[in-house]
């Protein structure tokens, strides 16, 4: 079954339609990608799923429970986590506290805890804290612990980020153009860390430009064009799809790589 | 650190005032360091300058250590006086040496810390051996003319405390500056803790000057919360102060015939601001910086004119409610014994202190910031927004209702009048000046924003016109200072702002962020709900 789905969603702002009437899943532990031209309307379908959003019309579901309308907060708790195009962290905060934040609302330490610094809080501020610094291991930023978000090269931004995604224990994991800025050493990297993550059972579904990584790691490819959805296949049939071609190229371009 | 055991002491104090090796903190341990020994040189100047501070109060003629060597030209004591003296001037111009050689870009050497070591060190056992002739041994050709013993003791108590700030600021250096909250506490607990018996029998508007800087401290803390670690700007804060502290008088006065203990009220006072506090906030919760700042206002004005109006009978109008009850433990009266609520207020003061640095190093304080850094990645990183700015709002109301409860119960009377926009004002200048959403910051910022604003500026005029007085200056004593008083404050801030805009211990986040610069946008603004 769909770990995600979008049902005939539509968003409008004021009279522009933003995402027209869009259907598509997401299965469990896929690697999806979603692609189109720039205001295609990809980043207002993630805000949408995380609940940034109110959708005009259609229904989200997650896991088959319908999560639309539901505050941002409570649809991370359904497992979904996000990044953002550009890089919402919170600067003045050290990348393990970053980090931190992801287990807030998973964690039990209620506030006298923190206050009177309970056994029970302490251990878990404890636990919590060394999660955070292996995550922060695992993504190779073990030794900018200490140092503030906004203090951290580009790069490392994007990773820290994933991290914080992480820490909020998702099932689906959405990445909004996590290759965006990054060198091709780089880009690798992100290719190996998003199949890793699949591999250990996470679903991941991203919004994406480069097409290296578009199509080195998807599974499936969606494509979006002035908010409706134009193409849905394998990397191999998308790239061939006429319509793809059209909307990226001009509608010119298909006829002339027919004719060349 | 085993071969200390055989070392001199000498060596000892080398060894103490070497530079400190961590470069990493160096900004931050600079102006702690520099701040301690300013703090020393106060403390000793105000010493030898009480009788003018206290003078106008006291209607008396007060001593200072000049008095003890006026009064026994040839005594023993007239020599330690001199050693004390001459030590004072190395502390009290220490500092200054160090703001020139900090704008020339010099750094004074080991040599120059020595020396003002040193001079701490002797400054100290010279003011302790008078003290102990003049309190203990009252050895009579010196102090046979002295009437007011107890500005004496004050006096060269407080030279005593500076030469100890001093001998612990140059010998602790190492201290100083890695571990800058750790040492201004060992500074200023024991100062706090002796204040009342330093004053002892002493002009109680000391003490309760002390008290109100208490309060301020409180609010200042309260507020933090609230604008410092949420980011939340409010500026009707003095509402809430105005909610715990009518509260706590109604529940403590003959007007409704209920007699709560003081230590009930302080609970009953920070609950129900906390509640007022939770009520208030709710309705701005979709608003953020200057929208949320005018409603707060509103919230501001509103609270205080509903006590003037008398709402529902409750408030007693413009004349607030008067008789309200001195508290009392057992023997003690608070009523007739200032320094018992000194010293609970000190007490209330530390332990918030204590808990709401707590909070900060915890889950909820890590939300708060999150919040105030990015709130839709907040939100998106599963913070609930609602709940954590009301529990900011909340937690930063219970503070003020603490502060509320002793405020009725030490005037045993409240009015409308204390609770204006100007308190909102002040508390919110105490934090900005002191170093927004750092704790330690505040405090220091409350400690000298209360002095200027209740202490220095009003008494200005008096000072002046004993200093007049003495020698012979008319046209100082002519100096209208009431007149200037908002335009000195106000040039002050200006000035304080230009030359550290972070305030006075800024946080870390926001010694970076001066650098850099931020924006944000609300969550609702961004759903297009706002």
């Amino acid at each position: 079954m769909a770990l995600l789905e979008m049902a005939s969603v539509t968003k409008q702002f004021g009279g522009l339609t933003a995402v027209s009437n869009v259907s598509f899943s997401v299965g469990e532990r896929e690697i999806v990608s979603m692609i189109g031209p720039n205001g295609a309307g990809k980043t207002t379908a993630f805000n949408c799923i995380t609940g940034l959003y109110p959708v005009t019309s259609g229904r989200v579901l997650f896991d088959g429970t319908r999560v639309d309308g539901q505050p941002p907060h409570r649809i991370l708790r359904f497992g979904i986590a996000r990044t953002f195009q550009n890089i919402r962290l919170f600067s003045y905060m050290t990348a393990t506290d970053n980090v931190m934040v992801g287990a807030h609302w998973w964690m039990k330490e209620r506030v006298w805890d923190g206050a009177f610094k309970t056994p029970r809080g302490r251990r878990e501020e404890r636990d919590i804290e060394q999660m955070a610094l292996e995550l922060l291991d695992a993504l190779g930023l073990g030794d900018r612990a200490g140092s503030y978000a906004r203090e951290l090269p580009y790069g490392l931004q994007r990773r820290l980020e994933i991290a914080r995604a992480l820490a909020t224990r998702p099932r689906l994991l959405l990445l909004d153009e996590p290759a965006a800025g990054l060198n091709p050493q780089e880009k690798n990297e992100l290719m190996a860390l998003i199949a890793r993550m699949r591999d250990e059972g996470l679903t991941i579904f991203l919004i994406e430009h480069d097409m290296s990584v578009v199509m080195g790691i998807s599974d499936r490819i969606i494509v979006l064009d002035h908010g409706e959805k134009i193409a849905e296949g394998p990397p191999a049939e998308v790239r061939e799809n006429k319509r793809v071609i059209e909307a990226y190229l001009g509608s010119g371009a298909s006829q002339e790589a027919r004719t060349a | 650190m085993t071969d200390l055991a055989v070392r001199s002491p000498v060596a000892l104090l080398r060894r103490v005032t070497q530079p400190a090796r961590s470069m990493g903190r160096r900004v931050e341990g600079r102006s702690v360091y520099l701040i301690l020994t300013l703090t020393a040189a106060g403390l000793v100047l105000l010493g030898w300058f009480l009788p003018w501070f206290v003078g106008p109060f006291t209607a008396g003629t007060g001593f200072s250590p000049q008095d003890v060597v006026s009064s026994a030209p040839t005594g023993f004591a007239t020599v330690l006086v001199y050693v004390m003296g001459a030590s004072a001037l190395i502390v009290v111009l220490s500092p200054l040496a160090e703001l020139v050689a900090r704008l020339r870009k010099m750094t004074l050497g080991v040599r120059v810390d020595q020396v003002r070591a040193i001079a701490g060190a002797a400054g100290l056992v010279a003011a302790v051996l008078v003290y102990v002739l003049v309190g203990v041994i009252r050895e009579e050709p010196a102090f046979g003319v002295l009437s007011s013993t107890t500005i004496t003791n004050s006096a060269v108590w407080l030279t005593m405390y500076g030469f100890g700030v001093a001998l612990f600021a140059y010998g602790a250096k190492g201290l100083v500056l890695t571990r800058p909250n750790l040492a201004f506490a060992i500074a200023a607990l024991p100062f706090g803790a002796l204040l009342p018996l330093m004053f002892h029998q002493a002009p109680d508007f000391l003490l309760w000057a002390a008290s109100s800087l208490a309060i301020y401290t409180l609010l200042a803390l309260g507020l933090n919360v609230v604008v410092g670690f949420a980011g939340l700007l409010d500026l009707g804060y003095a509402a809430f102060f105005a909610i715990g502290a009518y509260a706590c008088a109604s529940l403590s006065s003959p007007i409704h015939g209920i007699h709560l203990p003081l230590w009930v009220l302080i609970f009953l006072g920070a609950a129900i601001a906390a509640i007022f506090g939770a009520l208030l906030g709710a309705p701005t919760l979709r608003l953020r910086g200057d929208y949320l700042a005018i409603v707060t206002l509103g919230f501001g004005e509103i609270i205080p004119d509903l006590a003037t109006n008398n709402v529902f009978n409750l408030t007693g109008g413009p004349n607030g409610l008067p008789g309200i009850d001195q508290p009392k433990i057992g023997p003690v009266d608070f009523g007739t014994s200032p320094q018992w609520y000194y010293w609970s207020i000190v007490a209330v003061t530390l332990i918030s202190v204590l808990l709401l640095r707590n909070l900060q190093r915890a889950r909820v304080g890590r939300a708060w910031v999150a919040l105030r850094e990015d709130e839709v990645a907040a939100a998106a990183t599963g913070i609930n927004t609602t709940t954590t700015k009301l529990l900011a709002f909340a937690i930063g109301a219970s503070v003020s209702g603490l502060a509320g409860a002793f405020y009725g119960s030490m005037l045993t009377a409240i009015s409308p009048d204390a609770f204006q926009f100007q308190v909102s004002i002040a508390v919110l200048s105490i934090i900005v000046l002191g170093g927004i959403g750092n704790i330690t910051g505040v405090i220091l910022g409350s400690f000298v924003l209360t002095f200027v604003i209740f202490w220095a500026l009003p008494h200005a005029h008096e000072w002046s016109a004993t200093f007049a007085h003495n020698f012979n200056v008319s046209a100082v004593g002519n100096i209208n200072f009431p007149q200037y008083t908002y335009i000195i404050y106000g040039a002050a801030l200006i000035l304080m702002m230009l030359l550290r805009p972070g305030g006075l211990l800024p946080s870390r986040a926001r010694r970076i962020e001066l650098q850099t610069g931020v924006e944000s946008e609300s969550l609702a603004a961004v759903q297009g709900r706002a």
